[in-house]
């Protein structure tokens, strides 16, 4: 099971509406299969709640009490909203669902590019807000020492790796911020598969990762 | 205003009292009361009962939504979206499950969050309030919220050490990312995620204790 989860801090901004598209996903990611992080969810979405309730409102412009009755008597829309069909868990060869419109459905239709000796990644397109991309590792590495300049979201898909926070297994979060430096060293095996977002950059120390630097921009 | 407003006697004038005790309790008599009024909306498509919670909560998701810098006209347009969904969808509301204000602040999220990628569909986009709920975390035992569970949070809150009220304030409601936060207080962004984690574990173990 799940053993590293979603930062409370990332639930409540998520909650708020306040994170950068890229995070969204991954969060969303998560959340498809991760009950413990939606139950925590809850208590965001109740705490949100309750504060806007309790907030002093804002002036709505002159006629919107008018204009809102009127558009009760407006007839429904032909079409019912259907309940959106159930959401597919992920099988060994298919994505989380709240990935697919940014990659795809399965593993076997990406397409990666080479951008470094064992690294290969996908960016969506698409992502206005933040960097979202897929990374694929080969098994048995490691990635050279970096940090994050601001926040970063990885969801492991396939495969682990460690670092000094733990063992990242698939479906696990390393839910970071600047001040953590790290070097993950993939399990040997498979691959190591996984969604990350990132608002800034990251940077690499030391003289051969800085050369790897702009090969991976991101 | 065309009539008086019959909510407004009953609810927390905002902002106007300390008194921890009460506000909490009115807290729960609050989420009551919006409850009855969503099932005369449910029951008999009542249009006083529907105007009684735009009275109230239409201005306070304004508030919200141009706090997460909606333009004002989208802002406005957005609140009327929201309000309608509530009118159409009544009977999907389940009060045992989730409170009027946390529902209504759902749909507000979404709603802004698909407008503004800008995507043609999105005010039926499947990134509804039912999206939450198919994700199989709906185990009513534990995620149902009771009435008491209002006054609870309002106790909570008004508990909480000043800066981590105030960072979760500034997180829900100037739609500020935590590096946003954390440069305008000027304090390192790890202690801004450490008072909210603080404070949520706060919140969430003041809703726990009420189960």
């Amino acid at each position: 099971m799940t053993q590293h989860h979603l930062d409370s801090s990332t639930l409540i901004g998520y909650s708020a509406g306040a994170l950068p598209r890229a995070f969204d996903v991954v969060v969303e990611a998560h959340l498809s299969i991760c009950p413990a992080c939606c139950e925590q969810l809850r208590v965001a979405q109740h705490i949100g709640g309750h504060l806007m309730s309790q907030q002093q409102g804002a002036a709505l412009p002159a006629g919107a009490r008018e204009a809102m009755l009127a558009r009760l008597s407006e007839k429904e829309p032909v079409v019912p909203v259907p309940r959106p069909p159930e959401l597919r868990r992920p099988s060994a060869n298919t994505l989380p669902e709240p990935l697919w419109p940014y990659f795809g459905e399965t593993y076997g239709d990406l397409r990666w590019r080479t951008i470094g000796p064992g690294v290969h990644h996908i960016r969506a397109r698409d992502v206005q807000d933040g960097h979202l991309m897929l990374l694929r590792l080969a098994p048995g590495r490691s990635v050279p020492m970096h940090s994050h300049g601001g926040n970063e979201l990885t969801m492991i898909l396939q495969g682990a790796y460690d670092d000094s926070l733990g063992h990242f297994a698939p479906g696990d979060v390393a839910d970071l911020d600047g001040d953590v430096e790290h070097q993950p060293v993939t399990s040997p095996g498979v691959p190591c598969v996984c969604v990350a977002a990132t608002d800034l950059p990251l940077r690499f120390s030391g003289r051969l990762a800085r050369m790897l630097q702009p090969l991976f921009k991101l | 205003m065309m009539t008086p407003d019959p909510a407004s006697k009953k609810v927390t004038p905002l902002g106007a009292t300390r008194r921890v005790s009460h506000s909490a309790n009115q807290a729960a008599t609050d989420a009551r009361y919006w409850a009855e009024q969503m099932a005369g909306v449910a029951a008999r498509q009542d249009t006083d009962c529907f105007m009684r919670i735009y009275d109230y909560y239409a201005p306070r998701l304004l508030r919200y939504l141009l706090g997460l810098k909606v333009a004002a006209p989208q802002a406005e347009e957005l609140v009327q979206e929201v309000m309608l969904r509530l009118w159409r969808r009544a009977g999907l509301f389940d009060p045992a499950r989730a409170s009027l204000s946390t529902w209504l602040f759902r749909v507000a999220r979404n709603l802004s969050i698909d407008s503004r990628r800008g995507e043609p569909s999105w005010l039926e986009s499947k990134r509804d309030l039912d999206w939450l709920d198919q994700l199989g975390c709906d185990d009513p035992a534990s995620s149902a919220e009771s009435f008491t569970d209002h006054a609870v949070i309002a106790r909570a809150i008004d508990a909480l050490p000043a800066v981590q009220a105030r960072l979760i304030r500034m997180s829900y409601f100037e739609a500020k990312s935590h590096s946003e936060i954390a440069n305008e207080l000027g304090m390192p962004l790890g202690s801004v995620k450490s008072h909210l984690r603080r404070a949520f574990a706060r919140l969430q173990a003041g809703l726990k204790g009420v189960q």
